[in-house]
């Protein structure tokens, strides 16, 4: 059995510690030791996107980071986006556009178009910014018009 | 699932990261992972000790006199975003922007492509064509050497355990006044993102104001052991205009360059094929400008 490490970290803006085995995957950290279920374990080669965290703002297959590479990072998972009755705007446009099905991608999707609307940048984009979340029930079209409208309800509330 | 490993050090300077390397016979150093973790989840590496490079400031791109450095933890993503990679080495930002996805842009690194010694690398044909070379450190010292030399065969690199590639020098080369260039990496796969290249090519052409090449470089991904120059093909155009009959001689010249084998992925036919069309539209597109 190997020695556990210590990880600390920003995670949904709160400081966290972990007391945690070496190997640890960010994964395993976010779901088992940190409660926070909303990322997906679905192909754990980070090739479905069901497990997308925010490292430091930008999208990354938390079943492909060493929970050792983020401490001393920030984290976000779907849980620190938004929340029943004060949804993200993306979350918001999912439920209004219906980009929504059985919900095992969602949460994967929404962190990573909630990193597209962070970054700003053309729609053009947008496609290609989600191709890396794999959907097997609505297809594609619901979840970028969600992202399309919700970049252009935040370009049509930025102050001129 | 851990990932198995007895232990992970996090350094903060190249100096401790190699020491931390030579300690250990079964130390592998991890930058953005997104290679090592599923080989290590597999069983494909093992590691003892896994040391991070996250600390240690080898992320960012620098122009020097006559090179641009990236650092070997610079991310796709930072490439394919780079004002001036997109300006001098645009095959380089282009292939940045075609590994795996967005997600993964944002965690894998040059050098990671690099040490992870995989024929289908996609920021290998780039650097081939820009005839790059890297800067790899151990305990013992530092050491360069061309990408051409790095990959020995699938999964294997002239990297020695105890070795860190900190970075990656690509030589600027600016056309003589009058010529243009045409400078392209493409990848064939089942779609578009998140795939592994089935077949790719970078190919750099500096045209003359008469229409003949001055120079022409061309390397392909996934269609050998390791990712290759095509030099035959580069001798059959070799001062020529890319008109009907040189793309034809390329064709049948590339045959020589590549050794595809049949794999999950395709049949060596297909990527014979493959290789020739993607050589002729790189050559129809140095015509066109």
């Amino acid at each position: 059995m190997a020695d556990r490490i210590t990880i600390t970290l920003t995670l949904n803006g709160e400081r966290r510690s972990f007391e945690t085995a070496p190997g640890r995957r960010l994964l395993d950290l976010v779901r088992d030791d940190a409660g926070l279920v909303g990322a997906k374990e679905g192909c754990g080669a980070g090739e479905c996107g069901a497990c997308t965290v925010l490292l430091d703002g930008a999208p990354v297959a938390s079943c492909l980071v060493l929970a050792a590479s983020a401490d001393g990072h920030e984290v976000v998972t779907v849980e620190g986006l938004g929340r029943a009755g004060a949804l993200h705007p993306f979350q918001e446009t999912l439920v209004t556009h219906g980009g929504v099905q059985c919900g095992f991608c969602t949460p994967g999707i929404a962190v990573t178009g909630a990193a597209v609307l962070a970054r700003g940048g053309d729609a053009a984009d947008h496609a290609r910014l989600l191709a890396g979340n794999l959907c097997r029930c609505t297809g594609y079209a619901k979840v970028v018009e969600a992202l399309d409208d919700a970049a252009a309800k935040e370009a049509a509330d930025a102050p001129a | 699932m851990d990932v198995p490993v007895q232990e992970v050090i996090r350094p903060a300077t190249i100096a401790e990261a190699l020491a931390a390397l030579a300690e250990r016979e079964d130390a592998r150093p991890i930058a953005g992972g997104t290679d090592l973790m599923v080989q290590l989840r597999d069983g494909r590496r093992r590691a003892g000790r896994l040391v991070d490079l996250g600390r240690l400031g080898l992320a960012g791109i620098r122009r020097t006199r006559d090179a641009i450095e990236v650092g070997a933890a610079t991310t796709m993503d930072a490439i394919a975003a780079s004002a001036e990679i997109k300006r001098s080495f645009p095959a380089l930002a282009s292939a940045a922007r075609q590994v795996g996805a967005w997600p993964i842009q944002c965690r894998a690194t040059l050098g990671g492509n690099l040490a992870n010694g995989s024929p289908a690398a996609d920021t290998a044909p780039p650097l081939l064509i820009a005839e790059a070379s890297v800067t790899i450190a151990s305990a013992a010292g530092t050491r360069r050497l061309r990408v051409a030399d790095l990959f020995l065969g699938p999964g294997r690199t002239a990297l020695t355990p105890g070795e860190l590639v900190t970075s990656v020098r690509l030589p600027l080369d600016e056309p003589a006044p009058g010529e243009r260039v045409v400078e392209r990496f493409t990848k064939v796969g089942p779609r578009r993102e998140q795939v592994i290249s089935v077949v790719s090519l970078a190919g750099r052409a500096v045209i003359r104001p008469d229409g003949t090449f001055a120079l022409v470089r061309l390397a392909f991904g996934s269609v050998a052991p390791v990712p290759v120059r095509a030099l035959t093909a580069e001798r059959a155009l070799a001062g020529r205009r890319p008109d009907a009959a040189a793309r034809r001689d390329a064709a049948r010249a590339v045959q020589d360059d590549i050794a595809p084998i049949d794999d999950v992925r395709a049949p060596a036919r297909y990527r014979r094929i493959a290789a020739a069309v993607l050589l002729d539209r790189f050559l129809q597109e140095a015509a066109r400008g």
